[in-house]
């Protein structure tokens, strides 16, 4: 295993190889007698998920009507008494300039992170990967990611006390005698700021599935090739970049499935500091539109759409990947 | 920065390998640079809570907020949190619900992803489906609360378990690393008859420790950061998880604002309440903490290398 | 809607299948509003009958609460007999802001002996309530009391349809002189009492407020003094009290947020979501008022000059009330709640920290302001429905211990606990509350139902309940006259919607980012977005009532 081009090598090993099962040739009863039990093995997950995710998720139903909760005798009922409007909550949504802005918003902040922020966590996890002294390696990797436990409150409150109009850098600014900018509160670089929020608060989080990823590489791989006359920078693009990107490669599509999500709390706290037309984003639209007027069926058409959204980026995404070579999250066939 | 690594006590020392070149200086200083960067950029405001948790109330306020340079030593504020005696119960009901539900989590996950592990088996990509769905469509509140209530959870610890035992996203990853496991090393095990079972837990979740740990850790957080299932499924005020407790120490006295107009509301007997105080809401962030410190290096000591390679030569 | 899905329904449904984009045929969603009537809700309230047993030490002009600057030493004994006499626990759930006292708990021991049962509280965290109490009431899950303060109100859904499903019609128990039979429920304010029918029923038992001003202007008076600044009695002086307290090299700004009390030191509108009647009897908005602009203006005006403080500008998690307290600024608008709250906690360190509430005071000498009125009542509780009679009238017997007035040996037990257990006498006889008593005490019975509102401060801020309503009762001279008082007003669910758009449009200009010029085109948005229904739908309300 040890000898000749490492780059196929490289890719015989780490890469997805999975055992694709002839299937056209064998009969149902046939692949029910060798696939049983990993059939098996799925039923304890699904069936949670049937209880607890996918049962209630029938609720979904007020998406189509204009949901009273104390319709009809029991609360039950009430999702079959409240009233059919059809498609009025999607049209409650779709008719508005402000939701299509909120929408252009949160898919403008995806693709900005998807470039600005999706790398870091891999490069992170890489370099770290590269420390060879294993103090040093544990405690950056344990200071790293435990900003993941604060809060978004805290993450503001904390960049405004480094950052802001009455922060640390501007006070020093202005014992200098200069002016101090206030980047809190300026809506044009409002994507750079809440970017390094989110890098700051999550990318030493993000950064551990990667390192899991890492200790699957196989280190004979290194040796081989450095045996080979390969370069440092020649072994991480040859070896160490073709182990991660199977977990890359998932992660990516999972992202883009969650294009329309890009959090919450931490655009609602800003808002009012660099304005709606920088901070509004679909959940926050949905939140003042829907659900914080009582209009829970708002709330739901806009779940739906955003699950529609997100099934057609996932699709699309692994329709790419499949072209491109990958397994994606799922196989092709 | 020595004290904290120390101890962190790694397995054993590694050395760097025979083959791999000497670091050229500039690469060190380059590197040195950036980690120096990173590990600032996050202690500096992790050293601001710290500090300003073990501040007076009189420190605090001079500083208009956050305390850069310590005055005192002053822990009144873990004292107030842990004086009620509510924490330590509450660190209990968390600990149980954490342990049971990551042990839950893990073994559905894991058999779930290894049993998805494999392209071309009988109903493959409906299965898988199945669980993709869950990504995309979400139950509301009260739907889930009318299941877990009509199953009797209410008040019942469970109800902090089940309704988020599994987690898709946890299961997609760990299935694609069971994917890139070899697969002359499982085909080998099943040409000497092992069954499914034995392959999965002889070889596959030994090849997979890393990933298996750092599922664990995503569920493990998960289960201890949660409090808002908590809110809804349990009336009795004496089993509390810890996070629903210390979210009740940092919201202390915050009077609620009416969203409508804007005004604030005035509640009469808000002035008895122990003050809302900046040291509390931030030794709550660094009790916060504490476990994830205590729990990271478990993890991280799976991170070792070279079990594959060692597999697949034994 | 009930069980008759009609045709129209089903072909919404056939729909969702066949034409995806037809939209035109399907029902918008959201309530259309509702109003109670007036003249109904006065016949059903219960007769009012005063219970002062100690005068206070200043009168308030209603509907400000009295102020006892003196603890009252003698007590009577408000109820004689036991409240609960079947012996079955009440179940009960209130909201608290702060740490959840333990279970094993003496204080709820203490009131609870002196009812003659178990009262089971389940105490929930204030911050997530309207979740909790969406979640119960959506699932028609509630206790046997449930206190729903009102700005949770405002979010639950459909609430004026739940009322009715899930809680107990108390008009047959209280309505005029049948509250004889729980005479402290009587000496609850009739205004109250009145904010509590819903569809022409009495459903809960009022908290009735003890102030009724939303907001009030906050200066720290002791700076002010040592450094010989006045407080303003102007928009002008505002601004120049702001110019003069602002030094940004020494960390301090003059100003938190103040728009709510601008808007009212210009005279505008507020106490119906900023709805008022002219001289000409039309309906209008603030919005629509020079009043209006004048205030946005000054706002943009001093956000512009960075009189504000900047943290309280970059995120709504900013702490106003650290940065007032350690002198990073000197003026704040505040919940009247907020003053002893705030006055209570600086004192232990700070001395001669003065809060002081400003006098209030019109935007130019001739130009008087405009005080707004808050809701009579503050918060309800609901009982359950279908418990049966008897069980209702044990209930209605436990609020009407909850109502007990000061100077009753009733009210000290649930206000300060027990005396050697959770409380001590200084040399006046006030109660001096303990440690057990802040780890015990979590407004349980305070919340559980109303009482006699009043102002009372304590040994650490001796000042206090004579300067508030000193303050609230001049205050009352400005007090606006609400056309919709008495009545129950349930926004259309479109009105409600077009708020938080407009209100961002606002801020944006009041943070500089469009013009004040820009105001004029967006009020004419907000007219046509919902506005003028909304004008409508209010002029409707009053002349149904008559008025």
């Amino acid at each position: 295993m040890s000898s000749s081009p490492i780059v196929e090598e490289a890719g015989a090993v780490t890469a997805p190889a999975p055992a694709v099962h002839t299937v056209k040739t064998m009969s149902f009863g046939a692949r029910l007698r060798r696939d049983w039990p990993l059939m098996l093995m799925c039923v304890p997950a699904m069936l949670l998920l049937a209880v607890f995710h996918y049962l209630p998720a029938l609720g979904n139903v007020i998406a189509f009507q204009d949901y009273n909760p104390f319709a009809g005798d029991s609360p039950l009922q009430a999702f079959l008494s409240s009233e059919w409007i059809g498609f009025g909550n999607f049209q409650y949504l779709f008719e508005t300039t402000a939701f299509w802005d909120s929408v252009r918003n949160t898919l403008a902040i995806t693709a900005f992170q998807l470039v600005f922020y999706f790398p870091i966590p891999i490069l992170l996890a890489m370099l770290l990967n590269s420390i060879l002294s294993p103090r040093l390696r544990s405690f950056v990797q344990s200071v790293v990611y435990l900003p993941h436990f604060f809060s978004w409150v805290l993450v503001v409150s904390l960049f405004q006390m480094m950052l802001g109009g009455s922060g640390l850098i501007a006070q020093t600014l202005r014992e200098a005698g200069m002016t101090a900018p206030d980047v809190m509160t300026n809506p044009d670089t409002f994507m750079l700021l809440i970017t390094s929020q989110a890098i700051w608060k999550d990318a030493g989080w993000g950064m551990i599935v990667f390192l899991a990823a890492l200790a699957a590489v196989d280190p004979s791989l290194y040796e081989a090739a450095a045996a080979d006359g390969a370069g440092r920078w020649r072994r991480m693009w040859h070896i160490t970049l073709p182990g991660l990107r199977p977990v890359i490669v998932l992660l990516l599509i999972l992202r883009l499935g969650d294009a329309l999500n890009v959090g919450f709390e931490q655009f609602y706290l800003q808002r009012e500091a660099v304005g709606r037309d920088a901070a509004e984003v679909l959940d926050t639209y949905v939140y003042y539109q829907g659900i914080g007027v009582q209009q829970w069926g708002v709330g739901a058409a806009a779940g739906l759409f955003k699950a529609l959204i997100g099934l057609l980026l996932i699709l699309g995404a692994n329709k790419v990947a499949h072209k491109l070579g990958e397994q994606g999250i799922y196989s092709k066939s | 920065m020595t004290t904290a690594a120390e101890t962190l006590k790694p397995r054993r020392p590694s050395l760097r390998p025979v083959w791999e070149e000497k670091p050229t200086l500039a690469g060190q200083i380059g590197k040195g640079a950036i980690l120096t960067l990173v590990v600032l950029v996050v202690v500096v405001p992790l050293w601001v809570v710290v500090v300003t948790s073990l501040s007076s109330a009189d420190t605090i306020n001079n500083a208009g907020g956050y305390v850069f340079l310590p005055r005192e030593f002053n822990p009144s504020a873990y004292v107030a949190i842990f004086s009620g005696g509510q924490v330590t119960d509450a660190i209990l009901v968390s600990t149980f619900v954490t342990v049971v539900g990551t042990a839950l989590s893990l073994s559905v996950t894991v058999l779930a992803a290894y049993g998805l592990s494999r392209t071309g088996t009988l109903l493959h990509r409906p299965i898988l489906f199945y669980f993709l769905l869950t990504f995309l469509i979400y139950p509301g509140m009260i739907p889930t609360y009318l299941v877990v209530t009509g199953l009797g959870l209410k008040d019942n610890l469970l109800s902090l378990i089940v309704p988020t035992a599994v987690s898709a996203f946890n299961l997609v990853v760990l299935r694609a690393f069971f994917m890139s496991i070899p697969s002359e090393l499982l085909d080998s095990a099943r040409i000497d008859g092992a069954g499914e079972w034995r392959i999965l837990f002889q070889i596959v979740l030994p090849l997979s420790r890393a990933v298996t740990a750092v599922v664990g850790l995503f569920y493990a957080v998960g289960y201890w950061n949660s409090f808002f299932n908590a809110v809804l499924y349990l009336d009795r005020n004496d089993l509390q998880p810890v996070q629903r407790i210390l979210q009740q120490f940092i919201l202390a006295g915050q009077a609620p604002t009416n969203v409508g107009s804007g005004a604030v509301v005035h509640i009469p007997g808000l002035g008895y309440v122990a003050p809302p105080n900046l040291a509390i809401k931030m030794a709550v962030v660094v009790i916060t903490l504490i476990p994830a410190l205590i729990v990271y290096p478990f993890v991280q000591r799976h991170f070792t290398k070279g079990v594959i390679v060692g597999a697949v030569k034994g | 809607m009930g069980a008759s899905t009609s045709r129209r329904n089903f072909l919404g449904l056939a729909g969702l299948g066949a034409t995806s984009l037809a939209f035109g045929c399907s029902k918008k969603p959201g309530s259309t509003g509702s109003a109670t009537n007036a003249e109904q809700a006065a016949g059903v309230v219960p007769t009012f009958k005063e219970s002062t047993l100690v005068q206070p030490d200043i009168k308030g002009i209603r509907p400000m609460a009295d102020g006892y600057t003196k603890y009252p030493t003698n007590l009577v004994d408000g109820i004689t007999e036991k409240a609960i006499t079947s012996g079955k626990p009440v179940t009960a759930t209130t909201p608290w802001w702060g740490p959840v006292p333990p279970s094993s708990n003496k204080f709820v021991e203490a009131v609870s002996a002196d009812l003659g049962g178990t009262i089971t509280f389940s105490i929930q965290d204030g911050n997530t309530y309207g979740d909790k109490l969406n979640a119960m009431l959506g699932a028609r899950d509630v206790p046997e009391l449930l206190c729903i303060p009102g700005w949770e109100i405002n979010k639950l859904a459909r609430f004026n349809d739940g009322v009715h499903v899930l809680f107990e019609d108390l008009t047959p128990y209280l309505a005029g002189d049948k509250v004889n039979a729980y005479p402290l429920l009587a000496g609850l304010d009739t205004a109250a009492w009145k904010d509590s029918v819903w569809g022409g029923k009495l459903m809960g038992v009022p908290f009735p407020t003890d102030s009724p001003y939303p907001t009030a202007l906050f200066a720290r008076q002791d700076v002010l003094d040592q450094r010989g600044v006045a407080a303003p009695t102007s928009l002008d002086a505002i601004y120049e009290f702001g110019k003069k307290m602002t030094n940004e090299a020494k960390g301090e700004w003059a100003f938190g947020d103040i728009f709510q009390e601008v808007l009212q030191i210009c005279g505008n509108t507020g106490s119906q979501n900023g709805w008022a009647k002219g001289a000409d009897g039309k309906v209008f908005h603030r919005y629509e008022t020079p009043e209006y602009a004048r205030a946005v203006e000054f706002m943009a005006r001093i956000y512009k000059e960075k009189l504000i403080h900047p943290e309280l500008a970059s995120t709504k998690g900013g702490d106003v009330k650290t940065l007032f307290k350690g002198g990073k600024i000197f003026m704040f608008a505040d919940g009247v709640g907020g003053w002893k709250e705030v006055q209570r906690d600086i004192v232990k360190t700070v001395p001669a920290f003065n809060m002081q509430a400003v006098k209030v005071f019109g935007a130019d000498a001739g130009k008087p302001p405009v005080r707004w009125g808050g809701t009579p009542s503050i918060m309800w509780t609901f009982i359950k429905k279908g418990v049966g009679q008897a069980r209702v009238e044990e209930l209605l017997r436990v609020l009407n211990y909850t109502a007990a007035p000061i100077g009753t040996k009733e009210y000290e037990l649930q206000n300060f606990g027990q005396e050697g257990v959770h409380f001590k006498r200084d040399a006046n006889g006030a109660p001096v509350t303990n440690d057990l008593y802040s780890k015990e005490f979590a407004n349980q019975f305070i919340f559980l139902g109303g009482r006699p509102p009043v102002v009372l401060g304590g040994p650490d801020i001796p000042n206090y309940a004579k300067d508030l309503v000193t303050w609230g009762n001049d205050a009352t001279q400005y007090l606006e006259k609400n056309p919709w008082e008495g009545i129950k007003v349930e926004v259309p669910t479109q009105q409600a919607a077009i708020q938080q758009p407009t209100d961002d449009k606002i801020t944006d200009i009041q943070r500089g980012r469009r013009p004040v010029s820009d105001l004029p085109k967006v009020v004419d948005e907000w007219r046509k977005g919902g506005g003028d229904a909304a004008r409508e739908f209010y002029a409707k309300v009053l002349a149904d009532n008559g008025r």
